[in-house]
């Protein structure tokens, strides 16, 4: 895909005589080429990416402080440079025979100058968000340098919308567009989540391990299929095959700490590669907070308010990856196989809300220990042909832990009754529900396999097929063998197989992306019961009940640019979200009953965007883009209400009840000065709503109205010659919403359930030291201090300050 | 060129920023300042209490209204209520349980689940939308949950209670089920200085031989103060785990009704006393179910294969057999259920119901009225009071007994109604004030 449109480059870029260099011919398979990089003033440009693509292989390297780069070991042949600085990108264009030599690269940034060598083209980026889906990109190479965790960055994206119950590693919930919970599938490299658990997930792996997120809101390609409604998210994990190590280290408030280190190396003879990283996150989470629930209990249950640190909220995990294979040889352009394995820790302060009984001493572990592998090959057999397969194999365990009966208060020590004794909770747990080591036990297996054959230039079919499988056994120490023996067993499989036609036409102006998606989903439920033989003798029997259910759906995607500044897109979907284990064959715990018959969730989901930009006026770049959306949901699932028949017999059962809708506008603006400068603004605002028997209400509890704002500001030689420091500001504006349906217009008592506007301000600056290897940055999150909240009274951090240092060298 | 950071682009984005912050400000509603704290000259106060919709219809999750009125507004059939649009609401997440004090002066309440879960209020009626708290915030939630079941005791509004139970399956060495422990946690309350009087923890034992079937005590609620004022009773409802498997057993046979007796104020000695009339369970909904008339307690049963019964608990804290009191029987329907009931101090009371004939509305089984006599054992249905498919009472809390009327609401989910007087001496019905309904929403009764 990405071969040939560059392919399609090189024929365009020949077309306008782009500067050519001819080397002289020798005989050396390999080759180096160096140079320096220079603006149009003769000024040395550092830190520009220079990309050399060949019809198979990319080399990557950067530009250092005097400007100078140098590409190693290419092979002989046609190279594209992409020289790319920020939002700057040109092409240069070099046919090679295999001798080392020297390219000087002269760029201008100025703008659309006549007579200039340079093209103004699109990064990668722009260049996926104009295939017509609503999709956002988001790139992590700026704050995988800085002390942002990859939740953060998610959260400042258009149409997202993250919401934590506390500090780091706290359990986080995504919204697309309105639509959250099951609605919104993630995958980390196409592979649902679901098979790494909480310990791998976007809480623990830091951005320098991404290499970007794609979101895509409302419909979903057909090489991510999955069962989601609203959307997904996928991160794409480093995919680079040059020689790199990145390391760093990063000390802030709440005594947090974290660590990671990845690299790269290949055996240039053989093509051997190993690729591994890792990855430590400490934090005490012991932020202030205070509130209605923030309060010591004295004598007679009399309550002082009191400001509090968190005291039971650490979060530590650990984990890594590594990977052994082949890169850029002629029967792989990459092929892995390795090993992923994690480990979480996190302390729970309180529940859904934050009470006046805060936790001690409950916490959750979770692991997970996988085998993987990756197959990647372009023009496989025949020109056109790729393979792409990725896949996970192993366990995932998780754990809750809550034994101490102890009540402890705000303050940390263990609370007193209303006699001024300690007390222990009559339910003997922090937790009400009673003392638990519940434990989950759960094998995990997931496959994507991904072909696509392009015909032409014009028109490409792909084909995907995804496997995911869950087998989950229960178990709690606390309880009996007897208990344990009769807890049922629960598996799920899915298998889900979607098939893509693409068409580019007019002279690629219009892309257009069809796609049909066909579910299957098997699962089982194994409960052993006993069995009364005709003898009387009794025995212990399974009663196995399966399901097996198969649905459709489809959509399409497309994009068609009506000048170079301006492109409309459209897609949609009819999305399909299955009915998950519970809703199928219930719950015991919770006296939910199976209900077979119950069907999936779907929803008709319509984007209408349009992009314009980027224009460049002198030294300006400017652009902006919106998207219009749709989300129509029907057979939501749920639970009946109670009533006066279904309260004494204790049983409930799932049921399709009800539709709903979410409409609303993303929009975005970016503005770019001379480099230096850039400005970047979004906003999301929806209405969603709900109907059940024929009665509409907006659903509570939604933040519906989202701004985030971004400043940056690059100053080069400040402190010393060749070093860059860059200032960055950033702005989350969350509107007010209530906790409770909208109430009627002259009510009183609605602050109680109201989480107010939100306004919280950070600030950063990251220098990069003049050997170009050691980058240092500093944060303060929350400048103001202000209260934040995601979730009715659970207080998030106030003003936080870290400092993070980054090592690099991207060549041996 | 570094200048252009303080550009006038970057300070014009930012006072759009700021501009649009400044523009979503909140309302403030203005409050009624109605006239003197708890006084009313028209009568006592009347509130209505009104449970907008959640999600579905009838839920009434999505927040409890109050809004006062005098008791003669509340008769005057030209008034009318809207709590939806006017009310004052009650800070608890799901549906409170309301409680008022018995001149209807004061509101009680405490917050059913979310971060308040627990936390007991005290307000001052004023009339309309204005309820002036009153007192400190306390917390029952370290002793009974944040979603505590709690009645006020008839005692002079002086005193709450609440209650708790906890449940673990025991087993022998050998992983044989023995029996299930149920640990009841009760705390008495003081309503008029906010503070807590005295918890006590105890163990519910049953027979011996129901415990090795696998029964125990699953849920509690609605204690009641005896005349003596010396016992607190507790109605109970019954579960059983399968002792082969340890897991739930939904099919075991329906016991004799039981109540949990008590020593007050202790809290301490709990005995268990079981009738030989009424079957199933005596832990009520959300309204109050046992009440004290004329020396005794009657308590009504719900789950009962025969039907509903009203029960007696006589002056010596057992059942009284004798006195059976079936409201299939006296109605002549099956499968009465009483959804919440209130006598006068004469021995009169009325009854809200379904019954085997009830249609299905939006929101469940149809409800309906009924005048009841304790003494005759006889009960009518109030034939003056519409009820659509509709009209909905599983979740109603709330009558007002004043002298020998009570008061009660009628509204189907979703549509307008009245609040209704009845006169339980003479039987006359009165139609009062309209109720102003919203979507989906339903009214939960009267304080």
């Amino acid at each position: 895909m990405d071969i040939n449109f560059k392919i399609s480059f090189v024929l365009l870029l020949f077309s306008i005589s782009i500067s050519t260099i001819y080397a002289q011919q020798t005989e050396p398979k390999s080759f180096d080429i160096t140079g320096v990089i220079e603006d149009q003033n003769g000024d040395p440009i550092s830190e520009a990416t220079i990309t050399a693509s060949t019809l198979k292989h990319n080399y990557k390297t950067q530009s250092d402080s005097e400007g100078f780069y140098q590409l190693r070991n290419l092979e002989a042949g046609v190279l594209l440079l992409e020289i790319r600085k920020g939002n700057f990108i040109a092409h240069h264009q070099i046919a090679v025979n295999s001798k080392n030599f020297e390219h000087n690269i002269s760029i201008n940034t100025s703008g659309n100058e006549l007579g200039e060598v340079h093209l103004q083209a699109e990064s990668f980026k722009n260049k996926m968000e104009k295939k017509g889906f609503a999709l956002n990109v988001v790139e992590t190479a700026e704050a995988s340098i800085r002390n942002i965790q990859t939740n953060e960055l998610l959260n400042t994206t258009v149409g997202v919308k993250i919401r934590q119950n506390g500090g780091l590693g706290s359990r986080a919930e995504y919204s697309l567009n309105g639509l959250s919970g099951s609605a919104v599938r993630i995958f980390i490299d196409g592979i649902p989540i679901s098979t790494f658990g909480s310990s791998y997930n976007l809480n623990s792996i830091p951005p320098s391990m991404i290499e970007r997120i794609e979101v895509y809101k409302g419909v979903v390609p057909g090489h991510l299929a999955d069962d989601a409604l609203g959307g997904a998210i996928n991160i794409v994990l480093n995919k680079q095959s040059s020689e790199s190590i990145n390391a760093s280290l990063s000390y802030g408030s709440f005594n947090t700490f974290q660590a990671n280190v990845n690299g790269l190396y290949r055996f240039d003879n053989s093509g051997f590669t190993v690729k591994a990283s890792a990855f430590h996150n400490y934090s005490d989470n012991d932020y202030e907070v205070s509130g209605r629930s923030v309060v010591v209990t004295g004598l007679g249950g009399q309550q002082t308010p009191i400001t509090a640190r968190r005291f039971n909220d650490a979060y530590r995990s650990t984990g890594g990856t590594v990977q052994l294979g082949y890169t850029d040889v002629n029967w792989a352009d990459q092929f892995f196989v390795g090993f992923t394995g994690s480990d979480d820790y996190k302390e729970v302060q309180h529940g859904a809300f934050m009470t006046i009984m805060p936790y001690e001493g409950r916490f959750l572990e979770s692991d997970a220990t996988l085998a993987n592998l990756t197959y990647q090959k372009q023009d496989l057999l025949t020109t056109g042909l790729d393979v792409n397969v990725t896949g996970y194999y192993g366990k995932r365990n998780r754990q809750v832990n809550d034994t101490v009966p102890w009540a402890h208060s705000w303050s940390g020590e263990r609370a007193i009754d209303f006699r001024g004794n300690n007390y222990k909770y009559t339910w003997g747990s922090q937790q009400e529900g009673g003392p638990t080591l519940a434990k989950i036990n759960r094998n995990v297996a997931s496959m994507r396999t991904g072909l696509a054959y392009a015909i032409n230039n014009n028109h490409k079919i792909l084909a995907n097929h995804v496997y995911s499988g869950i087998d989950r056994e229960d178990s709690d120490e606390l309880q009996s063998v007897l208990e344990n023996t009769f807890l049922g067993t629960r598996d799920l499989h899915k298998n889900i197989l979607s098939l893509t036609y693409e068409l580019n036409a007019f002279d690629d102006r219009l892309k257009t992306n069809l796609f049909g998606k066909y579910y299957q989903q098997k699962s089982k439920s194994v409960d052993p019961e006993i069995e009364i033989n005709p003898d009387g003798s009794r025995q212990i029997v399974d009663d196995v009940v399966s399901s097996n259910k198969k649905y459709e759906g489809y959509g399409f995607a497309a994009s068609y640019e009506l000048s170079p500044t301006i492109t409309l897109l459209a897609s949609a979907e009819k999305a399909v979200r299955l009915p998950n284990e519970t809703e199928i064959f219930g719950n015991d715990g919770d006296n939910v009953v199976a209900n077979a018959s119950i069907n999936p969730e779907q929803s008709n989901n319509y984007n209408l965007g349009l992009k314009l930009g980027t224009f460049n006026f002198k030294k300006h770049q400017f652009n902006v883009s919106t998207n219009l959306f749709t989300r129509n949901i029907k057979d939501r699932i749920g639970l009946p209400i109670e009533t006066s028949l279904n309260v004494d017999e204790e049983l409930i059962v799932y049921v399709n009840q009800g539709s709903g809708t979410s409409k609303g506008i993303d929009a975005q603006l970016g503005y770019n000065y001379n480099n230096n400068f850039g400005l970047n603004f979004n906003v999301s605002r929806f209405d969603l709503k709900i109907e059940n028997r024929g009665v509409e209400i907006d659903v509570p509890n939604t933040p519906f109205f989202t701004m985030n704002g971004n400043l940056r500001y690059s100053f080069k030689d400040l402190i010393q010659k060749n070093s860059r420091l860059n200032l960055f500001y950033t702005l989350y504006f969350t509107d007010e919403f209530s906790y409770l349906v909208p109430q009627g217009s002259n009510t009183v008592g609605d602050e109680f359930f109201k989480v107010p506007q939100q306004l919280a301000q950070d600030l950063g600056l990251s220098y990069t030291f003049p050997n170009q290897n050691f980058v240092m940055s500093f944060d303060v999150k929350n400048i103001f201090d202000k209260p934040v909240y995601d979730n009715l009274s659970v207080q998030k951090p106030g003003r936080a300050f870290y400092l993070k240092l980054n090592y690099s060298i991207n060549k041996f | 060129m570094k200048r252009e950071f303080f550009s006038i682009k970057t300070l014009a984005a930012i006072a759009l920023a700021t501009g649009l912050l400044a523009s979503c400000s909140s309302d403030d509603t203005p409050i009624d300042n109605g006239q003197e704290p708890g006084e009313n000259e028209d009568g006592r106060w009347i509130t209505v209490a009104a449970a907008r919709m959640g999600e579905n219809p009838g839920d009434g999750n999505g927040g409890t209204l109050i809004y006062s009125v005098s008791s003669k507004d509340a008769k005057d059939p030209t008034v009318s209520i809207e709590p939806f649009d006017n009310g004052f609401i009650v800070p608890s997440n799901r549906t409170a349980r309301l409680q008022s004090s018995e001149d209807g002066s004061t509101i009680f309440n405490i917050s059913y689940a979310g971060d308040t879960g627990g936390n007991y209020t005290k307000y001052n009626v004023n009339g309309g939308q204005d309820f002036e708290q009153t007192g400190s915030e306390i917390s029952i939630a370290p002793y009974v949950g944040s979603a505590p079941r709690w009645i006020k005791l008839f005692d002079g509004d002086q005193t709450g209670a609440a209650v708790y139970v906890d449940t673990e399956n025991q087993f022998d060495d050998n992983d044989n089920y023995l029996r299930t422990e149920a640990t009841m946690g009760v705390v008495t309350l003081d309503l008029q200085n906010s503070a807590i009087l005295e918890f006590q923890e105890s163990s519910l034992s049953l027979s011996e031989e129901l415990e090795t079937q696998g029964y125990y005590i699953g849920r509690i609620d609605m204690p009641t103060l005896n005349a003596a004022g010396d016992k607190l009773y507790i109605g109970a409802r019954m579960s059983k785990v399968d002792p082969e498997t340890g897991e739930t057993d939904r099919n075991g046979e329906v016991l004799g009704s039981k109540t949990i007796v008590l020593d007050y104020p202790s809290l301490e000695n709990p005995t268990i006393i079981t009738s030989e009339v009424g079957k199933g369970n005596t832990n009520g909904y959300r309204s109050i179910n046992a009440f004290l008339v004329n020396g005794s307690v009657y308590q009504a049963n719900q789950g009962d294969p025969n039907g509903s019964h009203i029960l007696k608990i006589g002056a010596n804290n057992q059942y009284d057999d004798s006195y059976v009191f079936n409201l299939d029987e006296a109605l002549g329907l099956e499968d009465a259920y009483i959804l919440a009931w209130r006598p006068t101090a004469s021995g009169k009371a009325v009854v809200a119901y379904r019954h085997a004939g009830s249609a299905e509305g939006v929101a469940g089984a149809q409800g309906y009225f009924a005048l009841v006599d304790l003494e005759s054992r006889t009960a009518q249905k109030i034939d003056e009071i519409p009820y659509s498919e509709d009209f909905y009472l599983f979740q109603y809390q709330g009558f007002v007994v004043d002298g020998d009327e009570i008061y009660v609401t009628e509204a189907p989910v979703g549509e307008n109604g009245n609040i209704y007087v009845i006169d339980t001496e003479t039987g006359e019905v009165t139609k009062g004030a309209e109720l102003v309904n919203a979507e989906g929403s339903h009214f939960i009764g009267l304080f």
